[in-house]
């Protein structure tokens, strides 16, 4: 068996070490000029950052080798079938779960849940950016199969959003477009572009690197629209009690 | 050690899914070779150990030096070095971030290379800076994240109709690109620190929507460089 684990594994640790180190300059500046840590917070920051470092480069080599020729590989035979319609519920299902392994996600919704002293549950927030996702990429397949224009998508994407923005609080509202950009990562953007241009290959008429920037563009918007979506929710399930039962409010109220 | 094993198996929980749709088609339609599964399988183990190290690493490295860097800048209370920074910052990191690399030589494939890589580098990070400079004034004066979203996407779209219709996707694809997994809990923290030393502990969740109008920016720079190279 001919595998390939540690390809590119050097310049991978590179690419993370130029992106971390800014970061790491900085806060030794901030600490020299404004923050003067003790010993012991600088010592387990220095672990937390070394931790990362091989973190994000393992996770990235894991994509590199395994998500990525995995993705492209799966697109060219799904983009071979004669039933062209199963790409849709595949893609919903793909985009759906991958949103989970996505790094940024994990620690946006974790802080989402903090911040918001638990009124936005953890979990809640990920099924919600879930389900976004899932249907953005589906949008997406229905778009490579049949050939429409983003503009369709994106222009009333956006206008509905900002229509929703005027019934969401504004908790909500912020973390909305947050989730558009934190959606977004190395899954998204190596592991489904990959099965995506696969596919996009396979199929007549259509070019594969334009088609692919199309499906992040739909899976930074669709996020947007399913978090203002349950922030409307969240606030009528409020209006209601309000009215039903006015004791029982009190604990929804601190994001105001 | 409890967080250790909280995170290994949120971990678990977050890879296992995928890694099991994807084994589900494998044996059902896909039937690829068991070299390049087993290969898959590795890259699933690499992925579950680096998340499991990065969430741990992020939790005690960048979200509390982001939250300390973005409440010792408001302590200053200068208007100007807190805007000043927040421009510093949103540049610095981006012209880190690996995609952006990615994506400016992807651009340069669509657009047969007219745009030089280097402007296009800096521009997008200038985009980001100017974006997170302006969601630092936001949190200041308390404006209304919706005014700078609204503005900032009409924009997008105003400039979007001169450019050339190739740059569209790819400019929409910059945003959430540049957004990476390094840049968004440093922002997020930032943003965090900021609003709770300005605006006290219960308004922390004005702190969000930082990544959101960083997005803005990348957009708008590789728009507006599409229209003048396009």
């Amino acid at each position: 068996m001919n595998l390939q684990i540690f390809e590119g594994f050097a310049q991978t640790m590179q690419e993370v070490a130029i992106a971390l180190l800014p970061l790491a300059i900085l806060f030794v500046i901030f600490h020299f000029v404004f923050l003067k840590l003790p010993m012991r917070k600088l010592f387990d920051i220095a672990i937390g950052f070394i931790l990362t470092f091989f973190g994000l480069a393992f996770f990235l080599q894991g994509v590199h080798i395994g998500f990525m020729p995995f993705g492209e590989q799966m697109g060219n035979v799904l983009g071979g079938m004669s039933y062209k319609w199963v790409l849709i519920p595949i893609g919903f299902t793909i985009g759906f779960f991958a949103i989970y392994a996505e790094p940024a996600v994990a620690v946006m919704v974790e802080q989402a849940e903090r911040v918001s002293g638990g009124y936005i549950p953890e979990k809640l927030l990920l099924y919600t950016l879930s389900v976004g996702v899932g249907i953005s990429v589906a949008l997406s397949m229905v778009r490579l199969i049949y050939g429409f224009s983003l503009w369709y998508f994106i222009i009333p994407g956006y206008i509905i959003a900002f229509v929703m923005v005027r019934y969401s609080p504004k908790t909500f509202t912020t973390i909305a477009f947050d989730s558009g950009g934190v959606s977004t990562g190395p899954m998204t953007a190596t592991f489904i572009l990959a099965m995506f241009t696969g596919i996009a290959g396979q199929i007549e008429g259509r070019d594969p690197l334009l088609d692919g920037f199309g499906m992040v563009a739909m899976v930074a918007l669709a996020p947007i629209l399913s978090v203002l979506t349950l922030g409307i929710l969240y606030s009528r399930k409020e209006k209601s009690q309000y009215v039903s039962d006015d004791s029982g409010t009190e604990a929804h109220h601190h994001n105001r | 050690m409890g967080n250790i094993k909280d995170t290994v198996f949120e971990v678990i929980y977050s890879i296992l899914p995928i890694a099991l749709v994807i084994t589900a088609l494998q044996f059902t339609i896909i039937w690829l070779p068991m070299e390049a599964f087993v290969q898959f399988l590795i890259g699933v183990l690499f992925v579950g150990i680096g998340l499991i190290l990065f969430l741990l690493g992020v939790n005690i490295g960048l979200l509390p030096v982001g939250e300390m860097v973005g409440s010792a800048l408001s302590k200053t209370k200068k208007l100007w070095v807190i805007v000043l920074f927040g421009f510093l910052l949103g540049a610095v990191v981006t012209f880190a971030e690996p995609d952006v690399r990615v994506l400016s030589s992807q651009i340069d494939d669509v657009s047969g290379g007219a745009i030089p890589q280097i402007i296009l580098i800096m521009s997008v990070a200038i985009g980001v800076g100017i974006f997170v400079a302006l969601a630092m004034f936001r949190i200041v004066f308390n404006i209304s994240i919706v005014y700078l979203l609204a503005g900032g996407y009409a924009l997008i779209f105003l400039v979007a109709a001169f450019a050339p219709s190739s740059f569209v996707p790819i400019s929409f694809d910059a945003g959430g690109v540049t957004t990476g997994p390094l840049t968004v809990p440093f922002i997020l923290a930032l943003g965090v620190g900021v609003a709770t030393v300005i605006r006290g502990k219960s308004a922390s969740s004005d702190g969000f929507g930082l990544v959101g109008l960083a997005s803005i920016g990348p957009i708008l720079s590789v728009l507006i460089l599409g229209v003048i190279y396009g």
